[in-house]
């Protein structure tokens, strides 16, 4: 372990041959081997194991930067280290795991560092072997590196570097600027170093890409430490790593150029706030870059996209379908002997064999159908067999339903699954209910009246109805501040609102009162929705968690953290076993339900996403933001496979048909647009270098896809549903100015 | 709207911070809304800093005495959600707990009955004569004060037995109980094939001088077919039967 020591060749060799394996968080030695004398520290396998050293060295560290002198005298005397040991650099080992802590020290023992030239032998956040969240957080205070005016000299020159290199190179490495911008940045307002900050900030924020425009807004009006303390966001940001993707060969290019300067605290910078995620092949282009750059946490490394996810739908039950029977189809039973030939009708699934893409039927228990659950279904099939069949020859009708007198307040809207009810939330707190039908809205007698009913009586479920305050429209009072999310269960029985007061509430649509009120979310909840099949429900908020639900549990079955920023938007897989969620930072996570794991990251939006809608056969993932743009990602591989342009402004609902053929989406632009879905889903190739880099060169063709571009008037385009039989309903709130 | 120009010089520069900030469309209350909120939030913060100061025994607010109520306030009022790590320590601990089996046929699937917001919130002031015999001490039926059943589709709870309002029990007042019949619509019924049972709620209120749960709820709900017996619900007030048989 403690073998010759030779220059920093060596240490550049040992990395080369794990560069996969290993973070470059393990490749930090190199820089501060580069510079100054290397004394070999033989006692530092001295009697402790390498990972107790490492804490050791953090705890000294830590006291004293925080002028604990006389607790270091003590530990230092008990813990029997000696200077040379105490003073060596631990290493950076990245959180990787113990194979690299192993290695990591035994790198720390051959380098110590150049404590004679001062500045740069501040102490550098020692991370402990294992990542545990705390611990980092704890210690990785952005420390000093090197002189703050000096900062933007090394960015200046960076920036120098990078122009000249060769143009396939010059793309992927233009990706550093803007997370190095932001550490930087951060790093000099942390230490209070508030004018440089701002005349680094003044002089390089010009050059970053556009879309980081709004971020650096927020970042300008930061100039002093406390500002970072409430702002989560950021803090978040501080302490995760921004992950890129560069190829081997502009990485090389890059690591030799850093390594080479005197200075190089941009490369522990990149060390500590980056993951590089490196790559064989062709160095990709600036349109390639761009098209999945833009998130707040860089793009998404590429074994987290290559989870297994079961993407296929459940298999229908078998239901006997009565042949014939148009009236008195809701009276009869299933399974009662029936006087025809019954039909069974399995959804068209043939085959009996399970769908290898699709979940187990008992992975996540799912509620039993009850009897009305079987007769919901028969409706449903009828329904579908007098399905339109869209295509890009013919294309749906549209019914817009406007809010009018709303004052601005409509926040959320949801139809059933029948599209016999109508919800919208609003900002003043109420919720109300319209029947789309001729029906009208009854709800159940009071107790008194049901006593005087016949119970005999055939019709009974008719009688308990009141009849005296039926009417088109109820409204629902309780919610504490404006309702963002409104969800209908599939049997209809129930409805679900999601509020800024932090609550969700379940509304019974039999009596129209509110049952229950979950809370955990203290914070702002921006969207909620019921699973497929009832029972479970998601919801996402400000505190940047989504939580899964049952109704009949008080407190979240699931949450889902990971996101940097707040969940907007929050949406079922048709097979109940994953959630979709998007976010402000504008990544679309999909999570499983099963263990509340992240299977799937993907990053290309510009701005938080505002909506999310999963194709009928559970493939394809549709997803519209603030910039405008909707993007489309297959599932099972994991990749970006289409890019829809042509809306100018946020698009606040996406909708699928009902065989997936036409994708809507609706937008505060005061259009609807509709786009050829088996066209774009049709055009993808896949090969092995993309499937395993990632990378697709997509192609412009969003004129192509573009089936109609329907204006409203001055009424922007909330929610979408396409009825069982493929009519599109559209709903939104009339903008008088 | 007033042009740029005549605005004061307070909204002028309220104008200026919406620009910085990226926001270029908004109605024009907004500013006053923004600087109502900017002359509560600064003067909030000064006087809490005098009051700081006064306590400190200085003679004048400085800096400290101004970032100590910054930082109270903050701690008060504008609390910001939890940070990651901790957010990912609860998600794994939440997240490996396997997700609950679900039983069939419970009808509707509502978290226990405290959770819930299907209590009654009030309570109706008896008009018999009797109970004024005694301020304060009214007559109790023989109660087993228990923790609360809480699943709806339990009938009754731990009362074995009903009595009238009318009849004395030698027990102390300290435990007194009313049982008054309550017509509540019912909460929440599941469509079925199956006829569905009226019902009545009974309400017993323990006015916490026991200190068990406030609201004890008898509900026979809609979908409950367990005990066929519990069909006559409409309690007569001599109707000690039901009870017994359940």
């Amino acid at each position: 372990m403690a073998a010759v020591q030779d220059g920093p060749m060596e240490l550049d060799t040992e990395k080369e041959t794990k560069p996969e394996i290993l973070s470059d968080g393990s490749a930090n030695l190199s820089g501060n081997a580069g510079s100054g004398v290397l004394s070999s520290s033989p006692h530092a396998a001295g009697a402790q194991k390498p990972e107790d050293q490492q804490t050791l060295i953090a705890v000294l560290q830590f006291l004293r930067r925080n002028k604990l002198t006389e607790s270091v005298d003590i530990l230092k005397r008990e813990a029997g280290l000696s200077d040379d040991q105490e003073n060596s650099k631990a290493t950076d080992t990245g959180g990787k795991g113990d194979g690299d802590a192993g290695d990591a020290n035994a790198l720390l023992s051959r380098v110590s560092i150049t404590s004679a030239t001062a500045p740069q032998s501040a102490p550098l956040p020692l991370k402990s072997g294992d990542d545990q969240p705390d611990v980092r957080v704890v210690l990785s205070a952005y420390s000093q590196q090197g002189e703050p005016p000096l900062y933007k000299v090394y960015y200046s020159d960076l920036k120098k570097f990078i122009e000249s290199v060769l143009d396939c190179h010059r793309a992927e490495l233009s990706q550093l600027f803007y997370p190095l911008f932001v550490h930087m940045y951060l790093e000099l307002v942390y230490n209070n170093n508030e004018s440089e900050a701002r005349a680094f900030f003044d002089k390089f924020s010009g050059d970053q890409e556009c879309y980081y425009q709004d971020d650096l807004r927020v970042l300008c009006g930061l100039t002093k430490k406390e500002h970072m303390k409430g702002n989560e966001t950021l803090l978040d940001f501080r302490t995760s790593r921004f992950v890129l993707r560069i190829s081997r060969d502009s990485y090389q290019l890059l690591k030799r150029h850093l390594q080479e300067r005197q200075n190089n605290q941009i490369w522990n910078i990149i060390q500590e706030h980056l993951y590089i995620d490196i790559f064989d092949g062709m160095p990709r282009s600036k349109s390639q870059i761009d098209s999945m750059s833009g998130s707040l946490a860089g793009e998404a490394k590429r074994e987290v996209n290559k989870v297994k996810v079961y993407y296929g739908l459940l298999k229908e039950p078998e239901i006997e379908v009565p042949l014939d029977d148009e009236d008195d189809e809701a009276e009869n039973e299933e399974g009662k002997p029936k006087k025809k030939k019954a039909k069974k009708d399995s959804l068209g699934s043939k085959s009996k064999k399970q769908d290898p893409n699709a979940p187990q039927q008992n992975r996540i228990p799912l509620p039993e159908l009850k009897d009305s659950d079987k007769l919901d279904k028969i409706m449903y099939m009828k329904e579908s067999t007098k399905r339109i069949r869209l295509s890009p020859e013919n294309l749906p009708s549209i019914c817009f339903y406007t809010f009018l007198n709303a004052y601005q307040g409509l926040t959320a809207v949801d139809f059933t699954d029948d599209s016999s009810l109508l919800a919208g939330g609003f900002s003043d707190s109420t919720v109300r209910v319209w029947s789309v039908t001729p029906k009208k809205l009854r709800k159940v007698k009071s107790a008194a009246e049901l006593n005087l009913i016949d119970k005999e009586s055939d019709d009974v479920l008719e009688r308990i109805m009141d009849e005296k305050t039926a009417s088109e429209s109820k409204v629902l009072y309780g919610h504490g501040g404006p309702v963002y999310g409104v969800s209908f269960s599939p049997d209809r029985n129930y409805l679900l609102s999601s509020s800024e007061d932090g609550t969700v509430r379940l509304w019974s649509l039999q009596t129209f009162t509110c049952l229950v009120g979950y809370k955990g979310h203290n914070y702002p909840v921006w969207d909620t929705q019921f699973s497929p099949f009832g029972y479970y429900f998601v919801s996402g908020g400000h505190d940047r968690v989504a939580r899964l639900w049952a109704t009949d549990h008080y407190q979240p079955l699931r949450i889902f953290a990971g996101h940097l920023a707040d969940v907007t938007c929050t949406r079922f897989h048709p097979n109940a076993n994953y959630v979709a969620t998007g976010s402000s930072d504008r990544t679309v996570r999909l999570w499983d339900v099963l263990n509340g794991n992240c299977v799937r990251i993907f990053t290309g939006h510009k701005g938080p996403i505002h909506s999310l809608a999963f194709s009928p056969n559970g493939k394809f993932l549709a997803s519209g933001a603030t910039d405008g743009r909707v993007l489309l990602w297959d599932i099972g591989h994991g990749l970006m496979i289409g890019e829809l342009k042509g809306h100018t402004d946020t698009i606040y609902s996406l909708r699928f048909s009902r065989d997936g053929e036409i994708l809507a989406s609706g937008s505060m632009d005061n259009t609807v647009r509709l786009w050829d879905a088996m066209k774009a889903f049709d055009d993808i190739e896949m090969d092995d270098f993309t499937a395993a880099t990632g990378h697709i060169h997509l192609y412009d063709n969003s004129q192509e896809l573009l089936l109609g571009s329907y204006n409203s008037k001055s009424t922007s385009v909330i929610h979408l549903h396409f009825t069982r039989r493929n009519l599109l309903l559209a709903a939104g709130m009339y903008n008088s100015q | 709207m007033a042009s740029p120009k005549t605005l004061p010089k307070d909204a002028q520069v309220m104008v200026q911070i919406l620009k910085d900030m990226g926001i270029t469309e908004y109605e024009p209350r907004v500013i006053n809304q923004m600087l109502e909120f900017t002359y509560r939030y600064v003067t909030t913060i000064i006087e809490d800093a005098k009051i700081y100061s006064t306590h400190a025994k200085k003679s004048t607010v400085d800096a400290d005495d101004i970032r100590l109520a910054i930082q109270c306030r903050v701690d008060q009022s504008f609390t910001s959600p939890p940070p990651r790590d901790f957010l990912l320590e609860v998600a794994r601990q939440k997240n490996i707990t396997p997700l609950p089996l679900i039983k069939p046929y419970t009808g509707p699937r509502l978290p226990p009955d405290r959770y819930c917001l299907t209590a009654p919130n009030y309570r109706l002031k008896s008009l018999q004569k009797k109970v004024s015999s005694s301020a304060g001490r009214i007559t109790v039926p023989r109660l087993s004060v228990g923790p609360v059943s809480s699943r709806p589709s339990t009938p009754t709870l731990g009362t074995p037995s009903v009595q009238t309002v009318g009849t004395k029990v030698g027990t102390p007042v300290s435990l007194t109980g009313q049982r008054f019949t309550v017509q509540i619509p019912q909460a929440a019924s599941v469509k079925s094939a199956t006829p569905t049972t009226p019902t009545v709620q009974n309400v017993l209120i323990n006015p916490s001088l026991i200190g068990s749960k406030n609201i004890l709820i008898t509900t026979n709900m809609v979908s409950q077919n367990s005990s066929s017996d519990s069909t006559s619900l409409k309690r007569k007030h001599g109707d000690e039967d039901d009870y017994d048989a359940l």
